[in-house]
């Protein structure tokens, strides 16, 4: 039960390492900005098959649009952080502060 | 600690990490984006200032005889040639680099501000030309061509520190603009020593002081 309470309201779509890395890949970007789905990957260090499983759960989520669009006749897709998944980071970020700021679920957290 | 697993999350991908670990996690990736994506101006700065330096410096040198046979003019003159086309690709190779597989609004304004410095000098080389064809006494040359470089140079800086709100760049478009006045009341061949000094000495400060500062990462998060 210790556990539930210790990370209360963390937001599941962000909370796994390999989504939160492509989060705060793409919050890196100015607001605005789309980047193509091999520089992404090269900023993350996923492998292709992997990011497309959690981009989708991204774009479900809402947090993330996927555009394709053509470049001389060859299909790009680009992937932008919407203005709710930028807004569930800002929050994300803002619970864990919380988190560390209540110290008697420090001993819980060492537990996870 | 099974209740920390959400049933959303499939085995295996859920975070095991406390809340300080994933802030660290985020923080090592941050600054692994923004390596890749963010141009470096510590580089940039300091292709200029060795630029400037050694380049107006072998031209001041080559100019007052100060290096006898050792250096004619025509060489200092290649050299400085040299230098600012090596520093002119690194800042470009830059911008190509960083922008590489991103589109939108930070790309226009990077495009926009590149270019501007072509149109600059274009503007710049079709006055300074027109004005030698018109009798400009040719001793004066050598003051046209540096103080309105540097007045566009320093113009374009100006211009950078508003479009990404950097104070350093700002400020360091006032002292170009200070120099190149500074330059042309020197008089030749004293202007290529405040260029070289000055010129390539505030580029070269600069440079340190982003490095110090630690971080395009922060520095370019507008």
């Amino acid at each position: 039960m210790t556990g539930e309470r210790a990370l209360p309201n963390l937001d599941s779509v962000i909370h796994a390492q390999a989504r939160l890395r492509v989060t705060v890949a793409l919050s890196v970007l100015p607001a605005g900005d789309k980047v193509t789905f091999p520089r992404l990957q090269e900023l993350v260090g996923m492998t292709a098959g992997n990011l497309s499983t959690h981009l989708r759960k991204l774009e479900d989520a809402g947090y993330i649009t996927i555009t394709k669009a053509y470049q001389r006749r060859t299909p790009v897709t680009y992937v932008t952080l919407t203005r709710a998944g930028r807004r569930a980071f800002e929050d994300y970020i803002a619970t864990l502060h919380d988190l560390l700021a209540r110290p008697e679920q420090d001993s819980d957290d060492e537990d996870l | 600690m099974e209740e920390i697993q959400r049933p959303e999350l499939s085995a295996g991908e859920q975070s095991h990490l406390g809340p300080d670990e994933t802030l660290a996690l985020i923080e090592a990736q941050r600054g692994r984006a923004a390596r890749s994506l963010y141009v470096d101006p510590a580089l940039i700065l300091g292709a200029w200032g060795v630029a400037w330096l050694i380049g107006f410096g072998a031209i001041y040198l080559a100019a007052t005889g100060r290096l006898g046979t050792v250096m004619p003019t025509w060489l200092a003159g290649v050299i400085a040639g040299v230098l600012f086309a090596a520093a002119t690709l690194v800042s470009l190779g830059e911008q190509v680099r960083r922008g590489r597989g991103v589109q939108g609004p930070s790309r226009r304004i990077a495009a926009m501000y590149g270019w501007s410095w072509l149109l600059a000098f274009v503007g710049l080389f079709a006055l300074d030309l027109a004005l030698g064809r018109q009798g400009l006494p040719s001793h004066l040359a050598p003051l046209l061509w540096t103080g309105s470089s540097l007045l566009a140079v320093g113009l374009l800086y100006l211009a950078g520190g508003m479009l990404w709100d950097d104070r350093l760049q700002y400020g360091l478009g006032v002292w170009v603009l200070i120099t190149g006045a500074a330059s042309v009341a020197a008089g030749v061949y004293g202007n290529f020593l405040v260029l070289s000094l000055a010129g390539g000495g505030g580029f070269l400060i600069a440079a340190v002081v982003t490095r110090i500062r630690g971080g395009r990462a922060e520095r370019m998060r507008a």
